[in-house]
């Protein structure tokens, strides 16, 4: 199937479906944990963009938001976490540590999330504002709109 | 014998439980919401009650210790911050005074009361951050939004004196990074004339909530004597009514100049904790009264060119100012050998650093000893034979922060 | 208090006061000081002298146990010197506590076995981590710093004494 009015025109209602209702999975590791926390409270409130709904099973969720350091020995657990959630899903790596290792370069921590995922957005900080996670979440928002239901070129 | 995941073995004896059905092994985390992080936990359930439990840790190990042996010591402060991330001040003040101790420096009054500041900031933001989490773990959503409101009132305050929100690196050895500006100072009088009525909202929701007090009255019993014993520390411990507090057992950065009370609490099971917790809220706030209403003037600094750098302006007129800006930011400055450790009252209990010197510019050896460490191995004495979903409320009223824990 | 004949050498380090033992007397050290109100074990860690010219060091692992009084609030520091692969000192978790983990953990970072204890595993490395970490011929490893100064330090372990 190519690029025609059918389906441009059901990709955009579908990308507009999927854009707005990124459901993230729970899934805390560190600082930058609380700063997500922070986000989905009244103060910047996560709500407005359709992301409030932080579900506890990965099997529910669409967007994996990596929140703070991976140790070596997390780092097989998330890549489970990521396999078991379902097809189309997106990640974020939240903050300085989760896309780089961040101050600590030394043997426990994984240099960067993205040795075992693949990672759509990076948040640089540390830990990186609400706001960040929000101007992140929108960056994504726009990608999976502008992606439509045909496979990327 | 079982291998139930890499590493894990359970002994399944085939045990008969006290219902009649065999004891039954789960795994709980390390990726589960109601553990506070990364913290994994097998348990064998007979019925619905734990029988065993076996703390898994170290899924957040990040090599704290290693990294400071690595970098210089003033260099070291920016990860004392990110060990036990809900109380950053706190962490760099244990670190600081050790490092002074070692050296044989004092800082002003002035700092040690802006230290003291921080620090009663930070127990604030810490013990709301385990409010509202709990809270919701519990089924209080509404905590959340409350608690995570004044705390980001902190954390505005935070990034008003250092610039950061969160890991504001802002007491360093030698003093603090910066005097506090006239608007914090403004901010925190706000914030010590309006806190107190939250912390009535907080009591509101909860301290009668029947359902808040039927989950955590009677649930995780710690007795003084098992709390002595197996070294619980903080609000666990005054939550089993020992008055033991490091701020007043043990005081340091002058906070025996401070007219506050213990919280303590017999009730010794959650709500005894929570009700600590509550407490010593209202006492920080009292502290931050009583530091703003008289903080010194004077220097934030020690007059040490070989710690800490020259000032701006001095720069362009000395040259051996030059010359210690340049040492300092290429080569750092050397500490006495010898050992010290200095212990500190976090949020979570006592927040410990040990620091081995051998004479260089870097340290020999780094420990923190922290207070998650020592309470998650309390969790088994509390939670047996209690229900799965109360173990719950005894893990959020543990408030174990598993950065601190696997540092 | 413990008796005199079992102190090797007694001093005060920036206001704290510690005395050394002999290893394999530190279980009648800590019961005696256990018995003397020195009822908590604040930390038990491990302190590894390799290449260390600041004094002369009887032994590269000297494994430390801070205790503390909560009546009277005093404080000692109980040191012990091993050596040898794997270095070895007996177990103290069932008269303190705190211990077991923390001597899991020294288990975990140094690689010191702790004879007699219940169940020494690594407690924070997974299960099939080889080395040990703290130890000081132990890289501090990561990803190589380009244009750094001390990448070199980084990436490799000081060369033995």
């Amino acid at each position: 199937m190519g690029r025609n009015i059918l389906t441009t025109s059901l990709g955009k209602l579908v990308g507009w479906g999927r854009g707005n209702s990124i459901w993230p999975a729970q899934f805390g590791l560190a600082c930058c944990a609380i700063e997500m926390i922070a986000t989905a409270t009244a103060g910047v409130d996560i709500a407005r963009f359709g992301s409030e709904a932080f579900r506890a099973s990965p099997r529910q969720s669409d967007l994996m938001i990596v929140s703070g350091r991976v140790s070596q020995k997390m780092a097989p657990i998330l890549r489970t976490i990521y396999d078991q959630m379902p097809e189309p899903k997106w990640v974020i790596s939240m903050g300085a540590c989760a896309s780089t290792g961040g101050i600590f370069n030394n043997y426990a921590l994984l240099q960067g999330v993205d040795k075992i995922v693949p990672v759509d957005v990076y948040i640089p900080g540390c830990p990186p504002r609400p706001e960040d996670l929000l101007n992140a979440l929108m960056i994504l928002q726009e990608r999976i709109k502008a992606q439509g239901i045909l496979p990327p070129q | 014998m079982d291998t139930i995941a890499q590493g894990v073995t359970v002994t399944k004896t085939g045990e008969t439980g006290a219902f009649g059905g065999e004891l039954l092994t789960i795994n709980f985390g390390p990726h589960h919401p109601s553990t506070h992080g990364v913290l994994r936990l097998i348990v064998d359930l007979d019925g619905e009650q734990v029988r065993r439990l076996k703390p898994v840790i170290g899924y957040l190990h990040t090599g704290i210790e290693k990294q400071m042996e690595a970098l210089r010591w003033q260099q070291g402060v920016t990860v004392t911050d990110r060990h036990d991330y809900l109380s950053p001040p706190i962490n760099n003040l244990a670190y600081a005074l050790a490092v002074e101790k070692l050296m044989g420096v004092d800082v002003p009054p002035r700092a040690n009361a802006l230290r003291v500041i921080m620090s009663e900031l930070t127990r604030l933001s810490s013990h709301l951050v385990w409010m509202g989490t709990s809270g919701l773990e519990l089924g209080a959503m509404s905590m959340l939004m409350y608690c995570f409101r004044e705390r980001d009132t902190i954390l505005d305050m935070n990034e008003e004196i250092s610039g950061f929100r969160m890991h504001t690196s802002y007491i360093r050895p030698g003093g603090v990074m910066a005097d506090a500006t006239p608007r914090f100072l403004e901010m925190l009088d706000k914030f010590c004339h309006e806190m107190p009525g939250h912390v009535d909202e907080y009591e509101a929701l909860l301290t009668n909530n029947p359902i808040w007090r039927s989950r955590t009255i009677g649930i995780g019993i710690l007795s003084p004597e098992d709390a002595k014993v197996l070294g619980a520390t903080g609000p666990m411990l005054r939550g089993s009514g020992v008055a033991w507090d490091l701020r007043r057992s043990m005081p340091y950065s002058g906070y025996e100049n401070y007219d506050f009370e213990i919280a303590t609490s017999d009730m010794r099971d959650c709500y005894g904790r929570y009700l600590v917790r509550i407490k010593e809220m209202r006492e920080s706030v009292k502290i931050l009264r009583q530091a703003l209403d008289k903080l010194p003037d004077g220097p934030v600094n020690v007059d040490d060119r070989k710690m800490l750098p020259p000032p701006r302006e001095e720069l362009e007129t000395s040259m051996e100012a030059v010359i210690h800006h340049f040492k300092l930011f290429t080569e750092g400055y050397s500490v006495p050998p010898g050992d010290v450790y200095v212990a500190v009252e976090s949020g979570r209990g006592e927040n410990g650093c040990y620091i081995a010197s051998d004479g260089t510019h870097k340290p020999r050896r780094v420990k923190f000893r922290s207070a998650s460490f020592v309470n998650l191995q309390v969790l088994e004495r509390m939670a047996l034979n209690h229900m799965l979903a109360d173990m719950v409320a005894i893990i959020g009223t543990a408030d174990t922060v598993l950065g601190d824990c696997d540092r | 208090m413990i008796s005199e004949t079992l102190i090797v050498e007694k001093g005060v380090s920036a206001g704290d006061p510690w005395v050394t033992v002999e290893s394999r007397n530190v279980r009648e050290a800590l019961s005696g000081l256990k018995n003397d109100g020195y009822t908590l074990l604040v930390f038990l860690t491990c302190v590894d002298h390799l290449v260390d010219s600041s004094r002369q060091w009887p032994a590269r692992y000297e494994v430390l146990y801070q205790l503390r009084n909560l009546e009277t609030r005093e404080q000692i520091r109980l040191r012990a010197f091993i050596d040898g692969e794997p270095p070895r000192i007996e177990s103290v978790h069932d008269l303190f506590g705190p211990a077991n983990w923390e001597e899991r953990e020294t288990y975990d970072m140094f690689g010191i076995v702790f004879n007699n204890h219940p169940e020494l595993t690594r407690i924070l490395m997974p299960d099939d981590w080889v080395g040990y970490p703290l130890r000081r011929d132990y890289p501090v490893g990561g990803e190589p710093v380009e244009f750094s100064e001390e990448h070199e330090m980084w990436q490799t372990a000081p060369e033995k004494a």
